[in-house]
């Protein structure tokens, strides 16, 4: 967006939204302005919230102060910058899936672009036990690729190169790896291998599926074009469709093995764990007489990350960095830092 | 369908899109004339030349939506409708044509339709309070099981799922209550997706990207659910059942095809050769569709004609976009 102000002086009372918005502008603004070579604001990354509930140890920080509206600002984030951040967590996506339903990554051709390209710690199609398991991953890996195709396409020569990608599953340092660890799935030197069989391949789905749903949904307000924003909005409801799936069939699968319930309950919690103190995240195991495939507030809503939350889960790391987790090299792009949290 | 069979070549993706949101705008225009008490259906307004739907009519809209859906999953979960504090506002508060508590056979499709009722429930109240005082009133709704002319056993039968003169009782078992879920699932995805851009609140905008995951996180669990008991039961007839359904969405909302079934179908992409489901329907972009208002109301009426009542609403949606778009 061009004008920060103007969009935050739309914004009626419902703090916790404003104050994430601002979290968002404040990191994209950050992030750029570091790009374009001044010093680093680190002061400006705290969330007032945070502070407020004073649940999580960031160390001091700044004494609490009245929080200025952001000042707009000519390097602000574009479409094309919001569109280039998606590009890199379906990179991510569709590296997953093909390998597990394929055996082979993507195509050089899909890699190309602005930034530094880099390798991908690739997997193996995962021998899967249920047939329909396979559909699914058949399924969810032909949208993600087309997902990359089409934001390729709409960015066009502005696209950025598929950043270095770690989807590996034999290292016990590796991205799933320490993912899984957090979640408490795997123990000290343990690996976790996504593609060892249909419940890690599941439970590996599940790490990625729902951030992707909070991503577009944080993401869409901040979309200038109308036509960007209708697109953004169909692989918004895309993500929702893949993550509805998952989840049902980790529930369902879950009557006859426990602690694929439990599993996924762990991995919110670690998602948690990263991107600040709001509870932004929900297991599937039921609640009263009700499951909870969908994870929504108390309105019914969807949850929204910004882009430094959704890095801090893609990065694996709750502070503000630009590197980690599953880009072990950073995303590409002008958004490319985590929130400080 | 036949009245604009010509456009269906000719028009690609974006002028596709930029043709819904006109088809939008006519509506709106078509409830205005209605409003004067002219009936300009057949008389396409030029975009540009009427005034657009203002938020509040958008939120609206969704709320007739989301009265529709939360009576049907509530009666299936509970026996009960919504409570009356729940259904006064602006128009005519209509009355509901009633369901029945299901039965359900599997305690996990229980569970599921529970959760579905909490959150369809949560919507209603939440449009409501962001309307405020300009809340619509909840319009008259059949989502009853018994009548053969009713509005499910007319979709029912439309899609070819039950003959003339029979019911089709989405409360009757876990398989038909999964049926009835999925005539409306993916229309709410679709309508608030065509939405989306129309809304000129950021705050309004990211509420309703918010009900739009909710909508396609339910669709995901009907579709799978619907898509693994046809195949493991195995009971092919369902995932036959949502190709019909489908089927007859498609045949109400115009020439261009918005809407799948779950029957396995090519991947996406020709990377992927194996059996794939079809769990997200998606065009070849990995997009969700698009509706219009008026398409979305062509589902809910049962109608492919402009009118302004019919079907699960069977005297029209409250508020300022109540007309179908004519196909």
């Amino acid at each position: 967006m061009i004008d920060e102000q103007t969009i935050i002086d739309a914004l009626d009372a419902r703090v916790s939204r404003r104050t994430k918005r601002r979290e968002f502008f404040r990191i994209a603004g950050t992030s750029a302005t570091a790009l374009a070579g001044t010093s680093l604001l680190a002061a400006c990354f705290g969330d007032d919230n945070k502070r407020r509930n004073g649940d999580i140890g960031v160390g001091p920080g700044p004494a609490p102060s009245p929080m200025p509206s952001p000042t707009p600002s000519p390097s602000a984030i574009n479409d094309a910058d919001i569109l280039n951040f998606a590009l890199n967590l379906e990179y991510l996506e569709a590296q997953f899936y093909v390998f597990a339903a394929t055996g082979s990554g993507l195509p050089a051709s899909k890699l190309t672009g602005t930034g530094t390209q880099g390798a991908v710690i690739g997997g193996r199609r995962v021998n899967f036990t249920d047939p329909i398991v396979a559909a699914y991953a058949n399924e969810i890996a032909g949208d993600e690729i087309v997902h990359v195709d089409f934001l390729r396409a709409q960015l066009g020569a502005s696209a950025v190169a598929q950043p270095a990608i770690d989807v590996g599953g034999t290292d016990p340092n590796g991205a799933f790896s320490s993912a899984a660890r957090a979640a408490g799935l795997v123990g000290p030197g343990v690996a976790f291998d996504p593609y060892a069989n249909d419940e890690n391949f599941l439970l590996g789905a599940f790490i990625f599926e729902d951030v992707g749903v909070t991503a577009y949904k944080g993401a869409a307000p901040l979309i200038a074009s109308k036509t960007f924003l209708e697109a953004a909005a169909g692989i918004l409801a895309a993500e929702a469709y893949h993550a509805g799936l998952i989840r049902t069939v980790l529930y369902r699968k879950g009557i006859q093995t426990p602690s694929l319930r439990t599993s996924a309950d762990r991995i919110s919690d670690a998602r948690d764990s990263l991107d600040g103190p709001t509870d932004l995240d929900q297991g599937i195991s039921p609640v009263g007489n009700a499951s909870n495939i969908v994870p929504t507030d108390a309105n019914g809503l969807a949850f929204s990350r910004t882009t430094g939350q959704v890095l801090n889960i893609a990065y694996l790391n709750r502070m503000a960095v630009t590197r980690g987790g599953f880009f072990p090299a950073g995303v590409n792009g002008r958004i490319n830092m985590s929130a400080a949290n | 369908m036949p009245e604009a069979t010509d456009l269906i070549e000719t028009f690609d993706a974006r002028v596709e899109r930029r043709t819904e949101r006109r088809e939008f705008f006519r509506t709106f225009a078509g409830a205005t004339a209605i409003a004067g008490g002219l009936f300009l259906s057949h008389a396409p307004v030029a975009y540009g030349q009427t005034a657009a739907p203002t938020d509040a009519d958008i939120l609206n809209f969704a709320l007739n939506l989301e009265y529709l859906e939360a009576q049907f999953y509530v009666f299936a979960a509970t026996g009960s409708g919504l409570p009356n504090s729940m259904l006064t506002g602006t128009g005519t508060q209509g009355a509901v044509v009633g369901g029945r508590r299901v039965n359900f056979t599997d305690p996990v499709v229980a569970q599921y339709a529970q959760e579905i009722a909490n959150d369809e429930v949560a919507h209603v109240n939440f449009l409501r309070e962001q309307l405020g005082s300009s809340r619509v009133a909840q319009p008259a709704i059949d989502v009853g099981g018994t009548d053969p002319n009713g509005a499910f056993s007319t979709a029912a039968r439309a899609a070819g799922l039950i003959g003339p003169g029979q019911n089709f009782d989405p409360y009757a078992n876990d398989e038909n209550f999964l049926l009835g879920a999925y005539i409306f699932e993916d229309v709410g995805v679709t309508a608030y997706k065509g939405a989306a851009p129309l809304i000129t609140s950021k705050v309004f905008l990211e509420a309703a990207a918010g009900i739009l995951a909710v909508e396609a996180y339910h669709a995901g669990l009907i579709r799978t659910v619907l898509y693994g008991k046809g195949i493991a039961t195995p009971a092919p007839q369902l995932i036959e059942a949502t190709e019909k359904i489908s089927d007859a969405r498609d045949s109400l909302d115009g020439p261009t095809d918005i809407d799948q079934g779950v029957r396995n179908r090519p991947a996406a992409s020709n990377l992927i050769t194996g059996v794939a489901s079809n769990i997200a329907p998606l065009d070849e972009n990995g997009l969700a569709y698009s509706r219009s208002a008026g398409q979305t109301l062509n589902i809910v009426y049962l109608n492919r004609m402009a009118v302004s009542r019919g079907g699960f609403f069977p005297n029209g949606v409250n508020g300022n976009i109540r007309t179908s778009a004519a196909n």
